[in-house]
């Protein structure tokens, strides 16, 4: 059985052959990408982790183009290059413009972008989420203007888990797939 | 959780012995060694009070019996009092290779005779330049002579036969083995053979079959890096535990890998792991 060196990478990513136990339905299907690759060194929290994750940032209530909007923004937001970088292709194929994925990852204004109010709102929120210390009321209140409480429960917890997945990518330095690099490559907005 | 699991245990479902690494490092370098176990090896010590208390977890959750291994456990200078103390929860054996066993060691581990902790001694072939071609120099001379010593100081010792599938020992070289045992006190049901499993160093020197998880007993074991699948599990490759057999990082409490080992075995047909004999 041979080790994928570390590479000089904070830690190692498992590979299918090293994937423990609890961790290899999630080996099962391909490459499941370096999130999973690093959990699976702690398998008991993958298989919490792994679950949380997909139910928090996958299909649900809220619509997809939202939901990428969220995630691009707050990633952005927090400087994470990994999810960037991913998200931007994510919220391609989730039908946002290339002018509104440049806006969301800071290198547009969002007001020429986004000229609903139901999309700025929901960026000023991402926006303050992001910050430390209290979250301004006043971008709480805009956010409520129209959405029932579990949407609002739902966004904070889906800026929030990318927050948590913003640290964690780039306290690891987790590296982008080659994929994910040619695709940002074609559309020009490679970092 | 402590019902289901004594319950897999009563039920044969789930093995009932759990094994704890004490340490890695070892005073040979054996030549299909696991571990990869050498004297410069990190010791990847579990610590004495983490092994005593594991000892009555396990109890608690219904599992009947321990497993000491290593490295070679009696490196470590606490080992006697730490398994008197398991010994204490449920009958331990402990794997060593014997080559310790004189001078203050051995009147240290005379404490043993009398409690349910039995030795279990490595001993591959009944003739010496065989068994020492892969354990080291003197080693058959030096396990002989420890067996009698420990059966004459009434511990229990069991021997580990660990055989190289390509190369099998004659029929004649393994009754002189069966024949050497018994002459030194050691029955035939406290003879155990094996073969080796193609994992760290054996794998990197290119020894002994190939195992699965289909093909391992499903004992739970604790390193102090994890919780795994068999003891046959936590072996080192380049220096970093091998992941493949992982069952959970925590240890403690045991419930914790213990649970996770048992929704693993649920509906796994019985008698999976007998095609290569490996115990």
């Amino acid at each position: 059985m041979s080790r994928i060196s570390v590479d000089g990478r904070p830690v190692a990513l498992i590979t299918a052959a090293e994937a423990p136990l609890l961790a290899r339905p999630y080996f099962a299907g391909g490459d499941p990408g370096p999130i999973v690759a690093a959990l699976a060194q702690v398998p008991e929290m993958l298989e919490v982790a792994a679950p949380f994750l997909a139910v928090v940032l996958g299909p649900s209530a809220i619509d997809m183009r939202t939901k990428e909007v969220v995630i691009l923004r707050t990633s952005a937001r927090a400087s994470c290059r990994y999810c960037v970088e991913a998200h931007t292709i994510v919220a391609l194929d989730s039908g946002l413009s290339t002018t509104e994925v440049h806006a969301l990852r800071g290198e547009l204004d969002t007001r020429g972008a986004f000229p609903a109010e139901e999309d700025r709102a929901v960026i000023a929120w991402c926006d303050a989420v992001v910050g430390t210390g209290s979250v301004d009321a006043a971008c709480r209140d805009r956010l409520r203007q129209g959405r029932p409480d579990h949407v609002v429960v739902e966004l904070t917890l889906l800026a929030t888990t990318t927050l948590l997945l913003n640290r964690f990518c780039t306290s690891l330095e987790l590296p982008t797939s080659s994929e994910v690099l040619a695709r940002l490559a074609a559309a020009g907005m490679a970092s | 959780m402590s019902t289901a699991i004594a319950e897999a245990v009563r039920h044969g479902r789930l093995p009932g012995r759990v094994w704890l690494y004490s340490n890695y490092h070892c005073n040979l370098v054996c030549t299909y060694c696991l571990t990869d176990s050498s004297p410069k090896s990190p010791r990847r010590d579990l610590a004495a009070d983490r092994m005593v208390d594991l000892a009555a977890q396990a109890r608690d959750l219904g599992f009947t019996d321990l497993g000491v291994t290593g490295g070679e456990p009696f490196l470590r200078p606490d080992m006697v009092d730490v398994l008197l103390a398991m010994a204490e929860q449920l009958p331990t054996v402990v794997l060593s290779n014997a080559t310790l066993f004189y001078g203050d060691r051995l009147t240290r581990v005379e404490a043993l005779a009398g409690h349910p902790v039995v030795i279990q001694v490595s001993l591959d072939y009944a003739d010496a330049d065989d068994n020492d071609a892969r354990r080291g120099d003197d080693n058959h001379a030096t396990v002989v002579a420890a067996i009698s010593r420990l059966v004459e100081r009434g511990i229990r010792v069991r021997i580990g036969t660990t055989l190289d599938p390509e190369v099998k020992a004659s029929d004649d070289q393994q009754a002189r083995l069966c024949a050497l045992h018994r002459s030194l006190g050691v029955a035939d049901e406290d003879h155990v053979v094996r073969p080796i499993v193609r994992r760290g160093r054996a794998d990197v020197a290119d020894l002994g079959v190939q195992a699965t998880v289909a093909d391992l007993p499903p004992e739970l074991t604790v390193t102090a890096d994890g919780a795994w699948w068999s003891p046959f599990g936590p072996t080192i490759r380049d220096g970093v535990p091998e992941t493949d057999l992982l069952i959970t990082r925590t240890t403690h409490p045991l419930v914790t890998p213990a649970t996770a080992l048992l929704r693993l075995i649920n509906g796994r047909p019985p008698g999976d792991d007998a095609r290569l004999g490996i115990r």
